[in-house]
């Protein structure tokens, strides 16, 4: 077999991983939805980026509009980066099904690296570069501009994927290494935010203006940079693959928590351990959980420090998204992490019952933790005492209902050590996923509406009350239309465990 | 505990999995269930664990439990699982404990105090040959054979009146196999309990078990006694064994 026809076969295998797989006919809503996403998104960069240089008129304080954005390269980047987390696997997890195979181990890596690189995800900011720079690199710097200004963009982000990919794989070795990009990105933000001194808009914009003038150096540069982290990737992701095939996890734990605190709660003491642990020692979990709760500080940082977010509907929809971002990613996929272990479960007397309660204090108990990042800024007067009770209590009194209906309709099993890349989602999930989002906003400005302020925070308050205090009652429903709709789910847990 | 089965039938497919009329285990028997991969053994036990949906008939257990007298359908209510223990696979586990926090998880969700479940463990002490507790170790990265363990004595603690281990023996060194023979039989005789376990091994099927259910294509083909171990040539011959 030719290296050609073996890359085609590896190609059309990785085609038929996603076909199929067994939530993958099932959510054809999902798959639409999905696409509709990609096609919103891309409409707003899309727009964006026909508008920012016609509002710029070109040039912006005597500047051109496209140096402007290159002074901010810095930002895309980052969110580049970060974005990558949902959706892109590592080589060495593609590459695993393949370790014990007679292919040369050196192909596999350079197929899968090569494909990283070439990647369309990597052409995705294209929606909203090509025509900024058709309306503002074009008329000044001609075709020439246009192109090397777009080739440095895109070369900028493969490197930034081969960042990416380094990153990820050190940290399925180690969480910890998820410092690391947090300590470069905080530095880099210090840098592009210091008080009146932006020290890395001058070399951003003259690295990006001497791509648009086609000048040799920067591609020389990039290609440099790009060949260093695909050889760095490469040695990486070789090791990895041994690692995932032997899987040297840590075979002693070091510290087995006991959390004899939680005894006196009886049988729930026993699920809220449970839960717990689920959360502290499965390395999916654990990543999700603290990224979210690194979010939760990140963005309280960035409402105490700057003005970035200072009007009214971003300072509220943040404090929001500070409390629904926990409910958001982990609760709306609620029981599929117990996909793992369903049978055990369930062959144990109203324990699905047990464990949505352990869930529901333990998520809520999580909610304070949002709710003490915010009284700094109560203090400073930024938002109202009513913005944060309101949030706190209608998130766990309102907002949790809702997304623990998930319970009876999620059947997808989650893997509890691996990354979730090409995970397949479920419309109900995206349907909730919104409504967290923007239902209390429309109800607290409907109520503002009506009673002025700060009344629609205090209906968000008082609702919130009135959910906390019937939860018994419905967790207690979900529990009994989950027993009702037991085997569906747990046909669908078996048969998409281990994907 | 007795267990009636009837009309039981289950399909994926066209594929008839399981396929009884009607079937009684009594109270206190041992039974084995043998049949070639696909038989329909494990399907049957997740049936009767109300696991999987049947598409026609019912499994009922009928007895006594906590001096009243009970007769439920297992499908209908989950008061069975106060009397039954199971380890069918390993998705009976929550692999991200450490077997001494599993069993105390499952002791303390059944009400069991510490030192009932210290005494208990005590007794498997032998079984688990010291490889299982106090290990720091979770349990997703034992070894298989220990992982079999874990769901045995762990489908055991509840002292269940029911109670059903698909394949015990799998995995298992030939010492850890003697030893649970041995743990099964005096657990039946001490407590009287219904034990179902199914198996690829005739040899312990037969020591241990005296009445056998050979399944083929869902369907139960022979009901043999082997009170007095005369099932093992009946076994030999349908199994073609040399």
């Amino acid at each position: 077999m030719t290296n050609w026809q073996l890359y085609k076969l590896i190609r059309k295998n990785d085609e038929l991983k996603d076909l199929r797989h067994p939530m993958f006919e099932k959510n054809r809503f999902m798959k639409f939805l999905a696409w509709f996403m990609i096609l919103y998104y891309a409409a707003i960069m899309l727009l964006m980026g026909v508008m920012l240089p016609m509002g710029m008129r070109g040039t912006y304080n005597g500047v051109a509009a496209f140096h402007v954005l290159d002074g901010g390269l810095i930002y895309f980047i980052i969110a580049d980066f970060w974005l990558r987390f949902m959706l892109q696997e590592t080589p060495g997890q593609q590459a695993k099904p393949y370790a014990l195979m007679p292919i040369r181990r050196s192909f596999l890596m350079n197929v899968y690296l090569t494909r990283a690189g070439l990647s369309l995800g990597n052409l995705f900011w294209g929606f909203f570069l090509v025509p900024f720079a058709l309306l503002a690199v074009y008329p000044l710097l001609g075709w020439s501009g246009f192109f090397g200004w777009l080739i440095g963009w895109w070369l900028l982000f493969v490197a930034n994927g081969y960042a990416y990919l380094f990153v990820r794989t050190l940290c399925i070795k180690h969480l910890a290494w998820i410092i690391l990009p947090i300590i470069v990105h905080g530095g880099l933000l210090l840098a592009m935010l210091w008080p009146d001194k932006n020290m890395l808009d001058m070399p951003c914009t003259l690295l990006m203006y001497n791509f648009a003038l086609c000048h040799l150096w920067p591609f020389l540069l990039m290609a440099a940079v790009i060949a260093l982290l695909y050889w760095i990737n490469y040695k990486l992701q070789m090791n990895m693959v041994y690692n995932e095939v032997a899987k040297k996890e840590e075979v002693e734990l070091k510290h087995a928590t006991q959390m004899n605190f939680l005894n006196r709660y009886g049988a729930l003491g026993e699920y809220l351990k449970l839960e717990l642990k689920m959360r502290l020692r499965n390395k999916t979990v654990r990543l999700q959980f603290l990224t979210l709760l690194g979010m939760m500080v990140l963005f309280s940082v960035l409402l105490y420090f700057t003005d970035i977010y200072d009007n009214g509907f971003m300072k509220s929809f943040i404090c929001l998204y500070d409390y629904v971002g926990l409910g958001m990613t982990m609760l709306i996929s609620i029981m599929c992490h117990e996909g793992n272990y369903i049978d055990g479960l369930m062959s144990r007397r109203e324990s699905i019952l047990q464990l949505l309660y352990a869930k529901f204090y333990f998520n809520s108990a999580v909610l304070l933790v949002p709710f003490c990042l915010l009284i700094p800024l109560m203090a400073i007067g930024k938002i109202s005492v009513w913005m944060n009770l309101g949030y706190l209590f209608f998130t766990a009194g309102v907002l949790y209902p809702i997304c623990f209906q998930m319970a009876v309709y999620n059947k997808e099993t989650l893997p509890l050590n691996q990354k979730l890349a090409s995970r397949q989602g479920n419309w109900v999930q995206q349907v909730v996923s919104i409504v967290m989002l923007f239902l209390p906003i429309a109800i607290e400005k409907l109520f503002t509406l009506l009673l002025g302020n700060p009344w629609g925070f205090i209906m968000l308050a008082l609702l919130g009350v009135v959910g906390l205090s019937l939860h018994g009652w419905w967790l207690r429903n979900i529990y009994q239309r989950f027993m009702l709709r037991r085997y569906t789910n747990m046909d669908g847990f078996r048969a998409s465990r281990n994907f | 505990m007795n267990i009636h089965i009837k009309n039981l039938k289950k399909c994926f497919g066209e594929k008839v999995a399981v396929n009884i009329d009607s079937y009684e285990i009594h109270s206190g028997e041992m039974l084995g269930l043998v049949g070639n991969n696909g038989a329909g053994k494990s399907t049957l036990f997740r049936l009767i664990l109300d696991l999987i949906k049947a598409d026609e008939g019912s499994v009922r257990m009928i007895g006594n439990f906590a001096e009243q007298e009970v007769n439920i359908n297992v499908s209908e209510t989950e008061q069975w699982k106060d009397w039954t223990g199971a380890f069918v696979d390993e998705s009976f586990l929550i692999d991200y404990l450490t077997p001494d926090e599993y069993f105390q998880f499952i002791a303390r969700i059944s009400g069991r105090s510490q030192d009932d479940l210290q005494d208990f463990l005590g007794k498997y002490e032998h079984f688990m040959a010291g490889e299982l507790m106090g290990q720091k170790k979770l349990i997703r990265n034992l070894s298989a054979g220990n992982k079999q363990k874990v769901g045995i004595v762990s489908a055991m603690l509840l002292q269940p009146q029911v109670l059903i281990l698909d394949e015990p023996f799998n995995f298992l060194d030939p010492r850890s196999q003697s030893a649970i023979k041995h743990l099964l039989r005096e657990y039946n005789q001490q407590t009287g309990a219904t034990i179902l376990i199914s198996s690829h091994n005739l040899q312990h099927t037969v020591d241990i078990c005296p009445r056998i259910a050979l399944l083929e294509n869902g369907f139960i083909i022979r009901d043999i006694d082997n009170s007095d171990g005369q099932a093992q040539a009946e076994l030999e011959n349908y199994f073609q064994v040399d």
